[in-house]
């Protein structure tokens, strides 16, 4: 087992993403207003694999649309690291339509760089190498329709890598698949971050793959959505589900969570 | 009752060459599907048989013609009928019109309803015209296509005059009349269909880089695509169906329709339903080309996840 040497960033790292007191409010069809999101501070190193976990509603998706630049921020400041920019090299999976019903695989996996003007034999190759890398050898002219829901999401992946991302945004990506899917896919995005030191922000309910792909976990607290605590992760990769330090932190997050059910 | 017994059996024979299941497979789901191609031709030809016997029993022809008078018509689609063409020239003319008419309402309906899907502006503004009009029969805008085209054709249109070519025939008044008929369709099917982009293929277009203009060409288009089709195919059918109705009318001079009326106030019954059959026929494949060109163009419709 080798020890996770990325686990300690913020001393020699850059600043990938800086949040400041940031805040969102949603109008009701009643008219009402709604507060998503309420002082959220959050400092985010380059090369960090940063886990977002909290209840369904609690916001998790309005502070990665806001960082994804897909939604205004109502309050606060959100700042990119040097070089980020919407639209260039911050990629973004989701759990749903993750790949155009239109396109087949490859084509799907180069979209960014044919938007980019790359010639299409050259795209198509490096599509096609990133379609290997995440084990859909043979799959190249095959449509969404026709893969399963594991490989479409590996697809997806690829499709976020192809545009060479400094910031990896991923909304609940592995939501709609088996466990045992899960499981592997967690494997190979844990290969994929270790080989390409992507800052990834991960946003999942799943206190387990929390745990298991994160350097750092952050909790997150329902109505108004705030980050209520934060839990930095040492343990080796790959790591143990089975291992005590695992369950003491996986207990230790679900008290947490629940806490604030009360 | 031992097999070889009931294989024997005419009538079971009979069945079988036709394509319908033996009845020890009726379980078997989609047993009736495997059999000969021939099967779908048992209900017309017995109507047929029937139609034949009904009418020489009858024996008024310039009501209810035997099949064998009708069938004689279509095998002789050249022969010229008192002043007004053949079965085949009129039907050709009354393809050129609808053709003309169509590519016009596919070329209006899909830019506009790319346009009112797209700008908000030109969607509040328009709607509640396009509602008014749409549910119009297209045959009532034949007074005032008539008016405003007087007895233009489209030579006319490049200032040909009379050219003694088939185009001299393609009277725009018709013309817009049958750009009507599709152009609705063609319009609320294309605007459903931009309108309905998911939000999400937006969203993944952008994150991973595309601006406006590819956003349309590669997200808009293709996703729009299986319900632009749809309005193609169901405006095809709508002109061909207005085509015949406007020839029928007074004032029109040619066209399949226009035979169809003429061969009966001259109760010739046979060319009435020989025109009905090819009316019908060429409509049916119409749809069925329109379906093909659909799913090879659309293979994921239906199938989004």
């Amino acid at each position: 087992m080798t020890t996770d040497d990325m686990n300690h960033p913020q001393k020699e790292k850059p600043i990938a993403l800086e949040l400041h007191q940031v805040g969102k409010v949603f109008r009701s069809d009643t008219g009402a207003k709604v507060k998503a999101l309420e002082d959220v501070d959050l400092l985010v190193h380059q090369g960090e694999f940063v886990t977002l976990v909290g209840a369904t509603g609690c916001g998790k998706t309005t502070l990665l649309n806001l960082i994804a630049g897909l939604d205004a921020i109502d309050e606060g400041t959100l700042r990119l690291g040097d070089g980020l920019r919407f639209g260039d090299n911050i990629a973004h999976v989701f759990q749903h339509y993750t790949l155009f019903p239109w396109r087949t695989a490859v084509s799907n996996v180069s979209f960014g760089l044919q938007m980019r003007g790359v010639p299409r034999a050259q795209r198509h190759l490096r599509a096609a190498a990133l379609l290997e890398k995440v084990g859909l050898k043979g799959f190249e002219s095959a449509y969404p329709h026709e893969l399963s829901g594991g490989m479409r999401q590996r697809a997806a992946i690829a499709q976020a890598l192809a545009i060479e991302p400094k910031l990896l945004l991923m909304d609940e990506p592995f939501g709609a698949v088996d466990d045992s899917t899960r499981t592997e896919l967690q494997q190979m995005l844990t290969d994929l971050w270790q080989e390409n030191q992507t800052t990834v922000i991960f946003v999942t309910h799943n206190i387990d793959e929390a745990i298991v792909l994160g350097s750092r976990v952050l909790v997150f607290s329902e109505r108004p959505g705030s980050i209520a605590c934060e839990f930095k992760i040492d343990l080796p990769r790959p790591r143990n589900r089975i291992a005590k330090e695992f369950t003491d932190l996986f207990i230790h997050i679900r008290k947490s969570l629940s806490g604030q059910l009360d | 009752m031992p097999k070889d017994a009931q294989e024997n059996r005419p009538l079971r024979r009979l069945s079988q060459w036709l394509g319908y299941p033996r009845i020890g497979d009726s379980h078997r789901i989609g047993a009736a599907r495997t059999g000969s191609p021939l099967g779908w031709m048992v209900v017309p030809v017995i109507l047929l048989v029937i139609w034949q016997v009904a009418a020489q029993w009858l024996n008024q022809p310039w009501i209810f013609p035997p099949v064998t008078r009708v069938l004689d018509q279509l095998a002789h689609p050249l022969r010229e009928h008192y002043a007004s063409g053949s079965l085949l020239s009129n039907t050709f003319i009354s393809l050129l019109r609808v053709l003309l008419g169509f590519l016009l309402a596919a070329g209006a309906g899909i830019a506009l309803g790319i346009a009112m899907g797209s700008i908000r502006i030109l969607r509040t503004g328009l709607e509640p015209i396009v509602e008014v009009l749409r549910p119009l029969c297209p045959i009532a805008w034949l007074p005032f296509a008539i008016a405003v085209f007087k007895r233009g054709t489209l030579p006319h249109l490049f200032g040909l005059g009379y050219t003694r070519t088939v185009f001299d025939q393609v009277q725009l008044g018709m013309v817009f009349v049958i750009f009507v008929g599709g152009f609705f369709p063609i319009l609320t099917n294309t605007l459903d269909g931009v309108t309905g982009v998911r939000r999400n293929y937006l969203l993944l277009a952008h994150a991973l880089g595309a601006r406006r203009r590819q956003v349309f060409w590669h997200v808009y288009l293709p996703a729009s695509m299986p319900m632009i089709l749809t309005g193609l195919r169901q405006g095809l059918g709508l002109c061909w169906f207005v085509i015949i109705a406007a020839e029928m009318l007074p004032g029109a001079e040619s066209g399949i329709g226009y035979l169809l009326i003429y061969a009966s106030d001259n109760a010739a019954m046979d060319i009435v339903i020989a025109a009905m059959l090819i009316v019908g026929g060429i409509g049916a494949l119409l749809s069925l080309l329109m379906r093909k060109v659909m799913s090879g163009l659309v293979r994921w419709h239906g199938k989004e996840i």
